[in-house]
């Protein structure tokens, strides 16, 4: 007998005979009726404001700009206003590419100590300012994990209420091999509960929020 | 309530009280009294039986809980100035017998008619102190059994409400155990005495004179460490403060 | 895994009493633990309606294990990881140590994770051979330290950060310039880096199994769980197999719940599902992505009375609220998990016979079970196993003795009266003024404290001689 003929006969042995998957089905989807009743109320009316509300409290820095083209200005200013230099790395998307970046470096690829990355966000998720990527032949993960500085570029029409909102369209689509929900800089409190940020992945986020659909 | 028939009520006073300090058991029955209710004593009382239950001996708990089941089952309500006691004969009897088919339903029968004494005083009477004074200053903890397993919180802070020249004052952790836990803090005594020191700091620094409880226990194991640190902190249980007894000797001061 | 020869639980609690700096060190983490998860509870008013569906999503789940297992293993499958099933501890470190040697891996990252203790993984990777590197900053420290965890978030919550400096100083090159956190931070991100990327095998855990995508989620603040499994060849995952949830949705219904249980958070900073290896045209991700179902000890959990302990989402609320672990730390437990869940489940994973004190080292105060987020019963869960204890015979012939004797009188009410009658005049003996200060047979009491003195006659004396009075 295999170790999984074991395990599974003896969890079988005490349940008995299972349900139909259907019924299963239905009782789990019933477990999460009136969504509602259990999860947080939004920070503000609007989910752009409770997005950057919820993002702005977890140490993520915004900057909300109009529309794409105001991108490459919006990238420079968060560079100048951290000393960083013009070179950095940038996801390849063909949206990113066909902005006009004269006076900037943007390079693909991560370096191990890359000082700033530069991708676009899939989603926000307005409940707990989260912004969610998803790997793919265009965004490699390692792009907002390596660098000191991630700067996330989100559109407004992508923002979603709640992370059941995210879970339904997670499961409509095939789920890519990482999907990632970042919320916040990265940080750890294990020494003496210290908060520290920039423990292995970014120091910084900031998040450039867009209010044109794009 | 005029005309209605007064409640009966079975008192159970508790080992620890029976033993220690027989004046909370008769603030007990004072109160009970006062609230229109006709008290008995059964006399097949001993302990509800916890030390077997905690320690795991159910044999032991369960021939305790129907000899006392059997002694109070015919009253009103049972009574006891004793949150973990109380809890014991709640939650613990009908656990223990519930495979028991001539007890499990007399268990909870008589499980659904046991409290402790603050709550059952202001839920189920309606009660409140007329006419009693303390001046002094004093705070309350909150023992565990009776806080969680039973929801004994804001009972007695209101019924102290009425007692006129007494100062309640905060502690903070007053819902932290103070480390008695019954066979606990004998078996384990070193943590069980790391934990009650934590605990008598804590209530020295609220410079209360009084330290108020709704269980001997717990009140025996924090009075004996204040003491032993040479805190002049007073111990009473809240029912001797609500009886007005709380002039004489406190817990520790030789009772005659 | 099968205990190596330790101390006496007493004997290592009494060392741990005795740490004034363990103290310490105890005190800021479960203190702020405490303070942040009742804020976060506070400003998140539907907790209570949110823990009752969370329990009721791992009662379903654990009520229909057997099919979201197979669900699971399916879709994982379809997405092209390999799934691997362990009975226990010896099969999952042997299943993992395989797949480490055909792979000829010379270096292995591992991104925390409590099973990955409880099968004992750290020891057998360096049984064979292969250079294991922990990238979670606390088991960094207690990697350094060679020490085991003893909190289940803060695994090196009894190290102060001169000791973390020491570690770091020895075990860093260069060393860190300074003692302060952010700087042996930087120093650690510096040091792990190198790691992360020239990792053959990347290790993590699960917080949850998706069975509907047959995907795994890790969950962590520092972002190290994607920098263990994305840069090399393989993606090892060890999970129990309580962890599965049907959908992302039910994960997240579990997920607000154990953030603010644990850290008192609402998200942790990266939230990750792991759906297979890497995809056709993917930039990055690992080539081979393995999944090792662990069953050690849970199916027979699900069979008795601990069923309800498989709800536990390992938040460490419980330890957090403990007042025995707030005197002791977790190593003084002496298993993998320490504090209430830990005392539920090491004697599942270590037996009874090894490890009774831990049930019995509690106060019943009922703290834990008021803060877990999926309400588990812990106190009734410790009372079954004080109950086994004493079934077995386990318990010490002194207090089986005892109990004996004492529930001899105590069932039959006049011999208890008597007994009391004559009892209690001879305790007053040792008294003086209100109070005993040593009492034969007593030491655990009063070598701590006083006793008060018994009174001189009963109530029930007291009582009987008034009713007659009346009369």
């Amino acid at each position: 007998m295999t170790a999984r003929d074991r395990i599974l006969s003896a969890i079988r042995a005490t349940l008995g005979p299972g349900k139909p998957p259907a019924q299963i089905a239905a009782e789990a989807a019933a477990l999460l009726d009136d969504p509602d009743a259990a999860r947080p109320r939004l920070a503000a009316p609007g989910l752009p404001d409770a997005f950057a509300q919820k993002a702005a409290a977890l140490g993520t820095s915004i900057d909300r700009i109009g529309s794409m083209a105001e991108v490459p200005r919006a990238m420079a200013r968060y560079l100048d206003a951290h000393g960083l230099p013009p070179r950095f790395a940038m996801q390849p998307a063909p949206e990113l590419a066909a902005l006009d970046w004269s006076g900037l470096a943007p390079h693909p690829g991560t370096a191990p100590d890359e000082p700033a990355a530069l991708g676009l966000a899939l989603h926000g998720i307005a409940e707990s300012g989260s912004l969610v990527i998803h790997s793919g032949p265009d965004n490699p993960i390692l792009m907002a994990f390596l660098p000191l500085h991630h700067v996330v570029l989100l559109r407004e029409a992508t923002l979603l209420p709640h992370l059941e909102d995210y879970a339904a369209r997670l499961s409509a689509e095939a789920a890519p091999r990482n999907a990632i929900l970042i919320t916040g800089p990265s940080g750890t409190t294990d020494i003496e509960g210290s908060y520290v940020r920039g423990a292995h992945g970014p120091g910084f986020l900031h998040v450039i929020l867009i209010a044109e659909p794009g | 309530m005029p005309g209605e028939p007064k409640p009966t009520v079975g008192l159970f006073v508790t080992c620890l009280v029976d033993a220690i300090r027989p004046q909370i058991g008769f603030a007990t029955l004072q109160l009970l009294e006062e609230a229109g209710c006709v008290v008995e004593v059964p006399q097949a009382q001993t302990c509800c039986g916890q030390p077997a239950l905690n320690s795991g001996d159910d044999r032991d708990a369960a021939h305790l809980a129907r000899q006392t089941i059997a002694a109070f089952e015919g009253y009103d309500h049972v009574v006891l100035p004793s949150g973990s006691c109380a809890a014991t004969m709640v939650h613990g009897y009908p656990e223990l017998l519930a495979s028991d088919p001539d007890w499990a339903a007399r268990a909870r029968a008589m499980a659904a008619k046991t409290h402790e004494i603050t709550s059952f005083l202001a839920d189920v009477m309606g009660y409140a102190p007329a006419g009693r004074r303390l001046n002094a200053s004093a705070t309350y903890h909150d023992s565990c059994s009776g806080l969680r397993e039973l929801g004994v919180a804001a009972q007695p802070r209101a019924l102290l409400s009425h007692v006129e020249g007494l100062e309640m004052r905060g502690l903070p952790g007053n819902d932290v155990c103070c480390g008695f836990g019954g066979t606990f803090c004998v078996k384990y005594s070193e943590i069980s005495n790391a934990i009650v020191t934590e605990k008598a700091e804590a209530i020295e620094e609220t410079g209360a004179e009084l330290l108020l409880a709704g269980d001997l226990g717990c009140l025996m194991n924090m009075a004996g460490k204040l003491n032993r640190r040479g805190a002049k902190t007073r111990c009473f249980h809240t029912v001797e403060v609500l009886a007005g007894r709380a002039e004489g000797p406190a817990i520790g001061e030789d009772a005659p | 895994m099968t205990a190596p020869f330790k101390a006496p639980f007493k004997n290592r609690a009494r060392a741990a009493l005795a740490d004034p700096v363990l103290k310490i060190a105890i005190d800021r983490t479960t203190g702020n633990a405490e303070r942040k998860r009742a804020a976060a509870l506070a400003a998140f008013p539907e907790f209570e309606t949110a823990r009752a569906r969370g329990r009721a999503i791992k009662d379903h789940v654990i009520a229909h294990l057997g099919h979201y297992l197979e669900l699971f293993e399916r879709n994982a499958t379809a997405r092209g990881a390999q799934v691997h099933w362990a009975a226990d501890d010896a099969e999952a470190r042997a299943i993992v140590t395989r797949i480490c040697l055909a792979a000829d891996a010379k270096l292995v990252t591992r991104a925390k994770s409590m099973l990955g203790e409880e099968i004992g993984l750290p020891h057998a990777l360096a049984d064979a051979g292969i250079e294991r590197v922990e990238t979670d900053l606390a088991e960094h420290i207690i990697q350094l330290a060679g020490e085991a965890p003893s909190h289940i978030i803060w695994p090196a919550m009894h190290r102060t950060r001169e000791q973390v400096a020491e570690l770091f100083k020895a075990g860093h090159q260069p060393p860190p310039a300074a003692e302060d956190p952010a700087t042996m931070v930087q120093s650690a991100r510096r040091v792990l880096r190198e790691k992360f990327l020239s990792a053959d095998i990347g290790i993590s855990g699960a917080n949850f199994l998706v069975a509907d995508t047959g995907a795994t989620c890790t969950v962590t603040n520092e972002g190290n769980a994607e920098l263990t499994t994305t840069p090399p060849r393989i993606h090892i995952v060890t999970a129990g197999i309580e962890k599965l949830v049907p959908s992302t949705a039910h994960a997240f219904a579990l997920l607000r719940l154990l953030v603010r249980s644990a850290t008192g958070g609402e998200m942790t900073q990266y939230t990750t599902f792991h759906a297979g290896p890497r995809r056709p045209g993917d930039a990055d991700g690992p080539e081979e992505m393995h999944i090792v179902l662990v069953d050690n000890g849970r199916s027979r959990m699900l069979a008795d009375e601990f069923r309800e302990m498989l709800r536990c989402i390992r938040c460490g609320a419980c330890m957090n609220h403990c007042v025995v672990y707030r005197q002791i730390g977790g190593h003084a437990y002496g298993g993998t998990y320490p504090g209430p869940m830990g005392a539920v489940l090491t004697p599942v994973l270590d037996g009874l016979a090894a490890s009774r004190d831990l049930p019995n080292a509690c106060t019943m105060n009922g703290r834990c079970a008021e803060v877990c987020p999926v309400g588990i019963p812990l106190p009734t869960l410790l009372r079954a196993w004080r109950r086994r204890s004493w079934r077995e015979g386990l318990e010490p012939g002194s207090l089986r003795a005892g109990i004996g004797i004492w529930a001899q009188v105590a069932r039959r009410p006049r011999l208890y009266r008597l007994a009391t009658r004559i009892g209690l005049p001879l305790m007053r003996l040792f008294g003086k003024g209100g109070w005993i200060a040593r009492l034969p047979l007593a030491g655990g009491w009063t070598d701590h404290r006083d006793l008060p003195r018994p009174a001189a006659r009963s109530f029930m004396d007291q009582y009987r001689a008034q009713q007659k009075a009346r009369k």
